[in-house]
């Protein structure tokens, strides 16, 4: 190419082959290709509680580990399975979905629910004496009353230390 | 050029203009209308895809029926036909009423642009005049059509993109009229009377291909605006115009250069690396996209302006050739929308299942009280459910918010950190469209180099 003024041919593919690598080169490094949803945690694996230390928090770390061991379970995402359990129209909408009927949603919230008294135990937020009622408690409620302990594990909590809170003092007593 | 023959010149321009910017308009009010016609992103691309195949099918015959009754009368019947249709799209309340609006459009509009094609040489004197006066009318359309459509669905509706279309092109086809009466008069056409030769098989494959690559970025892009980051039209109608304002700075590179096939081959390389720079987006900010729409801007022009001339080149009569390359631009746009549409659509439900999922993590993982969480855990659920195969939106989950402040801050900041996860989605919900755009324009490279070497 001649002529003042004039880009050459081979210049200009060059120059936009150079623009295109340094665009893309730059987005890439600065996470381009990791710019995703986060992926969400495998509900088999074991999911370490930080440290509770009001019921509150309990409660918090009582309800993740329940939905983490009925989801695991299922074969179903912890995210799926909570979203399901907060209301009848989720639940249908899970049913549909997944096709797990009544039966094996509870026998799944029940094992996670004996998760969740295994981890807190584990954490040493609940003591063994009302661990073990309680893991007897969860296995054989009813699902509607085991959904509750998931979506209100703080009442739930609360009310077996009040109910067997006694009980312990007493062991506690006897013990030397 | 004659002082008559300005009104005619301009009215020409016009109808140019208005037809090629159709498609860039109406991108703009997709969104819009997929809403308020409650239909699928697939189903409202059909807006887009049928005006593009028809224009596609018809340009070739328009341009030989205009050689054959005479270019006046067919541009002045193409412009009534496509004003009517217009018309008729801006009342329709079904998408399938608008659809076959929009077929009857395009008939008017390819044989508008064709006789136009044929009528211009005779009115400015010279082929390459008028192709350059075709070129400039089709490139200040394309430049001012998202502007205007995002304007005009947002301020007044997306009906009012197509009926505002109606007085222009009637008002274009005044002028016109007067060409056509002569023509119905003498029976003289005044078309140059040549035998059509072959087209450029593969300069018009190459601008299928990047016409692909090309309408993906800014149909995607408009969509990614809209329904991913929510901008509202007007905004994604000024984010989106940096493309036609960077394929102006383009055209001053074209004069530069002469040779042909390597303005074909920059372009067709700005055009990939701006679509891959799409798809690597490393945030939701509209900051991100505007290089790429840089490179893509300016590869548009150096690419199209190339190898349009070089499917024009020492070719007669322009007007059938000219039918070829507005046949294969439309094509590829067709082809691209085609191709990509249940790509990306497939991806936008992957990304917000993945995007609920990763949302309701989040959730989870809060200090918010569990009933609060769960309960809002299913309602995040129960608005992107209804939300089905589109890019879903956050805010109505999260009303109404709670009376305790405390409480409130936790959600809002909850809200924020799923609205990330929900741009993450969107964005990269994206991303393979964008990539596989960025191919098709680099495969268009194959028939570059092949378009000198080999002339068919």
């Amino acid at each position: 190419m001649s002529g003042k003024g004039r880009l050459s041919g081979r210049m200009l593919v060059i120059g936009s082959i150079v623009a295109s690598l340094v665009l893309v080169g730059a987005y890439l490094a600065a996470g381009g290709s990791s710019y995703e949803p986060e992926k969400t945690q495998n509900p088999c694996q074991p999911r370490p509680w930080s440290n509770p230390q009001s019921l509150g928090q309990i409660a918090n770390q009582f309800t993740i580990s329940a939905l983490d061991g009925a989801a695991c379970q299922l074969g179903v995402s912890r995210e799926a399975l909570a979203r399901a359990l907060a209301t009848p129209e989720g639940r249908e909408r899970f049913e549909k979905r997944y096709g797990i009927d009544d039966e094996k949603l509870a026998k799944a919230i029940r094992a996670g629910l004996v998760r969740a008294v295994d981890d807190a135990e584990e954490a040493g937020a609940l003591s063994p004496l009302i661990a073990v009622p309680l893991r007897q408690t969860v296995r054989n409620i009813p699902l509607e009353q085991a959904i509750e302990f998931i979506n209100d594990a703080e009442s739930f909590l609360t009310n077996a230390e009040s109910f067997l809170g006694p009980a312990q003092d007493l062991i506690e007593q006897f013990l030397p | 050029m004659e002082t008559s023959a300005r009104p005619r010149v301009a009215a020409l321009a016009l109808a140019v203009g208005l037809v090629l910017a159709d498609s860039s308009i109406v991108v703009l009010a997709l969104p819009e209308i997929y809403r308020e016609l409650d239909t699928s992103i697939s189903g409202v691309t059909w807006v887009l895809i049928s005006f593009n195949l028809v224009i596609a099918l018809a340009a070739v015959p328009a341009a030989l029926v205009a050689r054959k009754v005479g270019p006046g009368r067919t541009a002045a019947v193409g412009l009534a036909v496509f004003a009517g249709a217009g018309l008729a799209c801006g009342l329709a309340d079904e998408l399938s009423t608008l659809i076959a609006a929009r077929c009857v459009q395009a008939l008017g509009g390819a044989a508008a642009v064709t006789a136009a094609l044929e009528l211009l040489p005779a009115t400015v004197g010279s082929e390459r005049r008028a192709a350059t006066v075709w070129a400039a009318a089709g490139a200040t359309g394309a430049a001012l059509g998202p502007a205007v459509g995002g304007l005009l669905t947002e301020l007044v509706s997306w009906q009012s993109i197509f009926l505002i279309q109606v007085p222009v092109a009637l008002i274009a086809a005044v002028p016109i009229l007067a060409v056509a009466k002569h023509e119905a008069a003498t029976g003289i056409i005044e078309a140059e009377v040549r035998r059509t030769g072959r087209p450029h098989l593969w300069a018009n494959l190459a601008l299928a291909m990047v016409s692909a690559a090309i309408a993906a970025a800014l149909f995607l892009l408009v969509l990614l605006l809209i329904e991913g980051w929510r901008l509202s039209p007007i905004e994604a109608a000024l984010v989106v115009s940096v493309m036609p304002l960077a394929a102006i700075l383009g055209s001053r590179m074209t004069e530069r250069v002469a040779d042909e096939r390597s303005r074909a081959a920059a372009g067709a390389i700005l055009v990939s690396g701006g679509l891959a720079g799409l798809a690597f987006l490393p945030k939701a900010t509209i900051a991100l996209t505007l290089p790429p729409q840089i490179l893509v801007g300016i590869g548009l022009s150096l690419v199209l302006s190339a190898l349009t001339e070089t499917a024009l080149g020492g070719r007669a009569p322009q007007a059938i050739h000219g039918g070829w390359t507005i046949s294969s631009r439309h094509a590829g746009v067709v082809i691209g929308l085609l191709a990509l549409t249940p790509i990306f659509t497939a991806e936008i439900d992957q990304q917000r299942h993945d995007a609920i999922n990763a949302g309701t993590a989040v959730v989870l993982d809060s200090p918010i009280n569990p009933l609060l969480k769960l309960d809002l855990a299913e309602k995040v659920s129960a608005q992107l459910e209804t939300e089905k195969g589109k890019v879903p939106t956050i805010e109505p989950a999260f009303e109404p918010k709670p009376s305790d402040p405390g409480e409130r801050a936790e959600v809002e900041q909850l809200q924020g950190e799923l609205q990330d996860q929900l741009d993450r989605g969107a964005t990269h919900a994206f991303s393979t469209s964008f990539i596989l755009a960025a191919l098709l324009g680099l495969i268009a490279l194959f028939p570059i180099g092949l378009s000198r070497r080999v002339d068919l």
